[in-house]
């Protein structure tokens, strides 16, 4: 049987948001990347990388075990399509899973999670404890990845063990 | 012991044993503390909160007025807590409020000798005069008096829990109305919260004799709940109690998850705050029976006939022997038979109506006396030993009795339904207040919409769950229940003359008599009476009082009921604990913190921390030895200026503006030219805010064509981040620019001091840091441990200094590697307290100057502001009041003794003129003790500054100290060729 919950820090993880230039569409973007770009707050997945909706023609792209200059190679690979700003320091991200994931979400953000409302792929950009964060959904069991401004990582931790103490 | 042999829901394998005021009884398990008080005989609970007067248990349900308790001991006890809807567990303790120094003999009592001066508006009309006796008489006296429980003093022990609730109709209530709205809409399979109050759900079923579809009312509650709880799509929250109704159809709840246990976990979290979003809500919250207004109706012994049954039905435990029913709604005669049937005798049963609602041969037979057309006037003795009756035919009659059951009808309760400001209207056919508009979504149903009738309650239950399938596009089946139609009607009664004190509102101690007088005053608005009289403003929020009131203010003022209105509801609709509206957020959890890369290692280090926003900045490193911070700081700023420190600056904020317009977006937003910016070239900017005060500085480096990397104060990041997103999205919209937030990608240290570029040498092996390679103002990108990292030329400090900028992740071994190789160069770690030394030394600018106040010309910047291009804050900062050469400007300030020190915030005021507001001419924005220079130095803003160097100036400081006298001079106290920058 697995954990009721878990939760890992997800290190060394690439991370960049990538914003689209005027007029340049997000399939033109897609093309580049070979990633679909979705218009709405969802994550696409393809390998290990992680393309996240988080605004109009903005979004947050992870990859795991991504090279130093991951941002820097994205950045080209985009030249006149979109900016790119590193954000691998920038972000921490915790990848919460188990079968109580959900509870504890839902103890934290005011975004229904329920299946119907939220699955595989969807993804928001919201508060929890007063920490802004950007989430979405990885799996089914549910595995839900949370990223939040790396310093307020230890107060995350704290609304984190608390909420699970009491689950 | 009044407990009956058998019946009741209530186990008695399960005894509990319990104290009030020290003496210990015994209940079973699902008792409420007041039906455990019942069967124990304990009949007095408090005293009231003016006069002091002994009462019992009125009600047993949330609205009860009267038999408040502090619940539990030490830090978690909870004062004012309702006896009526605390689940008794084994080993509760309860004590009575309001009683010195005992409840039987109260000390406090004798203010009921004073009544007539304690009447409403007392303290208006009383603590008036001399106006100095308020602030040390009045208000001491005022406040030792007032409040009923009192508060533990000590840290809340508990922890609060949070959940946030979405589903397509919220039921707020679990009887027979509520229960089926949950049901038919949950058979539909909408996504259903069914929130109830009690311990279990139910309503009345659980307290009156009544059948659905031929099962016990009780028993039918258990099957629907169990059906509900086995259906994925509903969530049955019990213990839970909805009190308030928000904007976006969003509902707060609690829900009580230890307060009915002995024992709790140490992480178990006591209550958890529900934030329920709902499509539909159905109100169904049912009603509160309201008591009939006569002499002495407040004496323990007397009570609602609603809480009468419940005790004799629910708990099985006798609130007297011999009961008089008083009565003006078909209800009580109910309850004169479950009296009956629970072997209690009844002395009689008076109706003021003319004809009795039911056949009464089998009260008759058992001896009661029924007397229609007749008035209780007054209820003698406390607890109650006799009551005397107005008879129809004008006769007066006592009647011995040890029991008062008064029914005066009932109230919808639909508090919540006015918590969005609409107003509830008079129902002549309910003969209550009704909801007309209700908050978006929200319907009342069963008898919190006037349909007290079981029948009625259940039917409107299901259609009101069938209608909120139906909205979603679900077809829903609507169940049929056969229920029995009781009699459920009745004629208000609003007032019976007596002798004794008739109360309206128990709680809060208001009588006919407050009510009279408040419309003899002339405060006949219902909201001006409610305050004059303060009826509804306890925490019962008048739930038992309003109506009475409201309907004798109108015979007051020979107004209908519905002319003279009623109140609002506000929520909280019932009390619910500040703590749990904080949950976790208290203490130093209050807020969240941030904390740089180097956080830990600072701690290492012993830094002092202080807060800048929601950030952690190392403030000093003090050394084992230094007397005061004064001595730290000062050796923090001579080794960095004789050597070398670092000090971390991450916590600037920092932008990246790319695109092909980001040169020009730049120019718009900053007062001078950043299209001229050469790449890998760095500029001081200032940006004004719309009305042309400054917003905000920074250093921003051009590190391509289209990318430029901008920094910000830290307390105006988000600020900037805002003002930047505006411009490019509402403003210039045309414009092809991206803008990102990169504060917390970077942890930059700033190595500043003679040694700091030999140390970075060392420390970056590879990087050309020459004058010629990276000159003053002049950036680089390198990497360092394979990560992107880069290094700026800049200098806050006035000394030839560099910036250090890694991923944040790096952040934490690029600072102990710097001190690594630092060693070797005696490399000091300096705050934010050296680093403003510094800064103040420089005459550079901060918070102090960029105070929302000041305009670039008054910080000596107006040559700064392009006269070739349009810029925000241009056309205002050219207002004459702004442009004046006049204004406040920046200077620095030397005290001619050299031994004074001077203080921020103090005036400045030529020497001989008064010290008063009309000879002000500026303030002192920054102070310190300068150990570079050897004496104190100032920064301060001057009416015509920069023309007075050399001038005297007198440093006005009432609040602080004496007067100094003080030199105007330039505000670059160090080096104000530059030289050392440019080293």
């Amino acid at each position: 049987m697995p954990d009721p919950f878990s939760a890992e820090p997800r290190n060394r993880l690439g991370i960049a948001s990538v914003m689209a230039r005027k007029g340049i569409a997000a399939a033109e973007i897609c093309a580049a990347l070979g990633a679909r770009m979705p218009d709405r707050p969802l994550a696409t997945f393809i390998g290990g990388r992680t393309v996240v909706g988080t605004g109009p023609g903005t979004w947050l792209v992870t990859e795991e075990d991504a090279a130093p200059d991951f941002a820097e190679t994205l950045q080209q690979v985009l030249a006149g399509l979109a900016s790119v700003s590193d954000q691998s320091g920038g972000y921490a991200v915790q990848r919460l899973s188990g079968p109580a994931a959900r509870t504890v979400l839902q103890r934290g953000a005011a975004i229904d999670f329920h299946p119907t409302a939220f699955s595989t792929g969807s993804a928001a950009t919201t508060v929890i404890a007063h920490i802004g964060i950007i989430m979405w959904q990885v799996d089914e069991q549910p595995t839900y990845d949370v990223a939040m401004f790396r310093s307020y990582s230890q107060s995350f931790r704290h609304w984190l063990n608390q909420t699970v103490a009491a689950l | 012991m009044s407990r009956s042999p058998n019946g009741g829901l209530i186990d008695r394998s399960k005894s509990l044993s319990f104290t009030f005021d020290g003496t210990s009884y015994s209940g079973f398990e699902g008792d409420t503390l007041a039906s455990a008080l019942v069967a124990n005989d304990v009949r007095l609970i408090g005293r009231s909160f003016k006069y002091h007067r002994p009462r019992g248990i009125l009600t047993a349900g949330s609205e009860e007025p009267n038999a408040l308790i502090t619940l539990r001991t030490g830090a978690r006890a909870e004062p004012n807590t309702r006896a009526t809807v605390t689940p008794l567990f084994d080993g509760l303790e309860a004590t009575s409020q309001n009683r010195w120094p005992s409840l039987r003999f109260d000390a406090m009592a004798v203010n009921q000798l004073f009544a007539p001066i304690f009447v409403a508006g007392f303290y208006y009309k009383t603590f008036m005069w001399p106006a100095a006796f308020w602030e040390k008489l009045y208000e001491p006296l005022i406040r030792r008096a007032a409040g009923l429980g009192r508060l533990s003093m000590l840290p809340d022990p508990d922890h609060y829990d949070r959940e946030h609730g979405f589903c397509d109709l919220l039921v707020i209530g679990g009887g027979p109305a509520g229960l089926a709205a949950a049901l038919t809409a949950g058979r539909a399979g909408l996504r259903v919260i069914l929130a109830d109050e009690d311990v279990r759900p139910g309503g009345r079923l659980l307290a009156e004799h009544l059948e659905i579809d031929d099962t016990p009312g009780a028993a039918w509650a258990e099957l629907v709940v169990a059906e509900l709880t086995a259906l994925p799509n509903v969530n049955v929250l019990g213990r839970t109690t909805v009190f308030g109704v928000y904007d976006g159809c969003e509902y707060a709840a609690v829900e009580r998850l230890t307060d009915h246990l002995a024992h709790t976990y140490p992480a178990q979290p006591r209550q958890r705050l529900w934030k329920i979003v709902a499509k539909r809500a159905v109100l169904a919250t049912g009603a509160i029976e309201r008591p009939l207004v006569f002499g002495g109706n407040d004496r323990p012994g007397v009570m609602t006939t609603s809480a009468v049954s419940t005790y004799v039905n629910r708990f099985a435990a006798l609130p007297g022997r011999r009961a008089v029913v008083f009565t003006a709604s078909d209800s009580g005669w109910q309850t004169a038979l479950d009296l009956l049937a629970a072997g209690v005798s009844v002395a009689a049963v008076i109706d003021p109506r003319e004809t009795a609602p039911i056949a009464a041969e089998a009260l008759l037979k058992a001896g009661a006396d029924i007397l229609l057309g007749a008035r209780l006037c007054d209820a003698i003795g406390a607890p109650v030993r006799k009551v005397e009756v107005h008879l129809a035919d004008g006769r007066r009659r006592r009647i011995a009795c040890d029991l008062v059951a008064m029914g005066g009808g009932w109230n919808p309760a639909i508090g919540l339904g006015s918590n969005m400001g609409a107003r509830p209207i008079w129902s002549d056919a309910a003969q209550s207040f009704l909801l007309d508009q209700t908050p978006p979504g929200f319907v009342a149903a069963g008898a919190a919409a006037g349909r007290l009738a079981l029948h009625e309650a259940l039917n409107d239950g299901v259609t009101q769950g069938a209608a909120a399938a139906e909205a979603l596009g679900m077809p829903a089946l609507k169940p049929r229940f056969a229920a029995s139609d009781e009699p459920a009607s009745g004629r208000p009664l609003w007032h019976v003359l007596g002798r004794g004190k008739a109360f309206v509102d128990f709680q809060h101690d208001v009588t006919d008599k407050d009510i009279a007088l408040s419309a003899r005053e002339g405060f006949v608005s219902i909201e001006h009476f409610k305050r004059y009289t303060t009826l509804g403003m306890a925490t019962d929020q008048g739930k038992t009082s309003q109506l009475n009131g409201h309907a004798l203010l109108a015979a007051a003022t020979g107004k209908s009921i519905a002319e003279a209105g009623t109140i609002l509801s506000r929520a909280p609709y019932q009390p619910v604990a500040i703590g749990l509206l904080a949950g976790p957020h208290r203490e130093t959890h209050f807020r969240p913190e941030r904390h740089t890369a180097s956080h830990h290692w600072a701690i290492a280090q012993g830094a002092t921390f202080v807060d800048a926003g929601q950030w952690k900045r190392a403030q000093w490193f003090a050394r084992p030895g230094e007397k005061d911070w004064m001595e730290t700081v000062n050796r923090e700023v001579t080794m960095t200026r004789n050597g070398v420190g670092i000090c971390d600056v991450s916590t600037l904020g920092k932008i990246d503006v790319h695109g092909p317009d980001a040169a020009a977006l730049l120019d718009r937003l900053y007062i001078n030219t950043f299209s001229t910016l050469s790449i890998g070239k760095a500029r001081y900017g200032v940006m004004l805010r719309d009305d042309g005060i400054v917003m905000d500085d920074g250093t921003t480096t051009r590190l391509a064509e289209d990318s430029f990397f901008v920094t910000t104060t830290t307390v105006n990041a988000a600020r900037v981040m805002q003002h930047i997103d505006y411009a490019r999205h509402v403003l210039w919209p045309g414009l092809d620019v991206q803008a990102t937030s990169v504060t917390e990608q970077w942890s930059t240290y700033a190595v500043a001091g003679p040694h700091s570029r030999a140390l970075l040498a060392q420390a970056l092996p590879g990087i050309d840091l020459s004058n010629e390679a990276l000159p003053f103002m002049a950036a680089a990108k390198f990497r360092w441990n394979d990560a992107p990292a880069r290094i700026f030329r800049l200098s806050f400090s006035g000394e030839l200094a560099f910036e250090v900028s890694v991923p944040a992740t790096h952040g934490d071994t690029l600072i102990r590697h710097l001190f690594e190789i630092g060693r070797t160069f005696d490399a000091v770690p300096y705050g934010t307290e050296a680093l403003g030394v510094m800064r103040i030394e420089k005459g550079h600018l901060a918070g102090n100057e960029l105070n929302g106040m000041t305009t670039a010309g008054d910080l000596g910047m107006a040559r700064m502001m392009s006269k070739k291009k349009d810029f925000i804050g241009r056309v205002m900062a050219a207002r004459p009041g702004l442009a004046d050469l006049k204004r406040p400007s920046l200077v620095g300030l030397i005290p001619v003794d050299q031994s004074k020190q001077i203080r921020a915030g103090a005036h400045l005021l030529p020497p001989d003129a008064p010290r008063t507001t009309a000879y002000d001419q500026g303030y002192v924005t920054s102070a310190c003790w300068s150990p570079t220079v050897g004496h104190a130095i100032a920064l301060g803003l001057l009416v015509d500054g920069p023309n007075r160097h050399g001038e005297r100036i007198t440093v006005h400081d009432p609040v602080r100290g004496a007067d100094v006298q003080a030199e105007v001079c330039n505000p670059v106290f160090v080096d104000p060729e530059g030289v050392r920058v440019r080293a």
